[in-house]
């Protein structure tokens, strides 16, 4: 339990301290890393919590994530490297007061509730996999499916709003052409 | 109490304040992007820390991760084809000099 409680602090601290680096750094790719390392460290808050499946799906699917992520930050900001300076943020004090309160009732919450027995003791990794398993291909067959319809839709969305738009075809051109 | 519980659902809940300070803070659509990720990271933590010390048996509490995941892949997916509409049509993602979604 100890040791299974430092690791959670562990990699908690880290991922909370590079969620904070995010935010900080002037360089963008060095943000995208930043986001990319804190969320690999939830994902190994997963593997700590001795949640396997989800932990690695967690590290893998970020890893993927964040690098799509620090390529379009590279396309798309006007100073990517962060030399220039530039100052890209706003309402400071009003954005501070409201992380800081959101974390606080959050922290309350986790602090003053009485969440009941804990389960010290887990499934082992295979047993977790094939019961989420069939989890997944029984009681909630409907959520996993809707759930994969719903990429499917915002990738053709996505795709559908980022190709430029057709140029209306010119008939008069045509017409006179001929 | 497990004392672990309570740190996954402390960092969980400093994550989510990072979050909106990030969301709400930034002026970059990416960046914006980037808050809304670090929320749903926190929200992801409780998640895991609830199935495994309070509910381990009952595997829809996993389910809901995966929904969480699928949320977040969505986000970035529609975040992306609307910076590329974005930037394609001004030149920016700047939220602040975007007034409409026209592209």
């Amino acid at each position: 339990m100890y040791i299974q409680a430092f690791f959670v602090a562990v990699f908690g601290l880290a991922a909370i301290g590079f969620g904070v680096v995010v935010f900080r750094t002037s360089s963008m790719v060095r943000s995208a890393l930043a986001l990319l390392f804190s969320q690999t460290a939830v994902g190994c808050m997963f593997l700590a919590m001795q949640s396997e499946f989800l932990g690695v799906l967690q590290i893998m699917m970020m890893a993927t994530e964040m690098s799509i992520m620090a390529i379009f930050m590279v396309m798309f900001m006007m100073d990517p490297g962060g030399l220039g300076g530039m100052d890209m943020s706003h309402q400071k004090r009003f954005s501070l007061g409201a992380g800081g309160i959101a974390a606080a009732t959050a922290i309350a919450v986790a602090l003053l509730s009485d969440w009941g027995p804990v389960t010290a003791e887990a499934p082992d990794a295979a047993m977790q996999t094939r019961e989420l398993g069939f989890e997944m291909l029984g009681r909630s067959m409907l959520i996993f499916e809707t759930a994969a319809v719903t990429i499917l839709t915002a990738m053709i969305a996505a795709t559908a709003t980022a190709i430029p738009a057709r140029e209306p075809a010119n008939h008069d051109h045509k017409e006179t052409s001929r | 109490m497990t004392p672990v519980l309570i740190l996954a659902l402390l960092t969980g809940a400093v994550l989510f304040g990072v979050g909106v300070y990030g969301a709400l803070s930034q002026t970059n659509l990416v960046m914006i992007m980037m808050g809304v990720e670090l929320i749903l990271a926190g929200a992801l933590v409780n998640l895991v820390a609830f199935w495994r010390f309070l509910h381990p048996e009952v595997y829809s509490g996993q389910m809901f991760v995966l929904v969480v995941m699928t949320v977040m892949a969505v986000e970035m997916a529609v975040g992306f084809g609307v910076a590329t509409a974005r930037f394609r049509a001004k030149g920016s993602v700047e939220m602040e000099e975007a007034e409409d979604l026209k592209g």
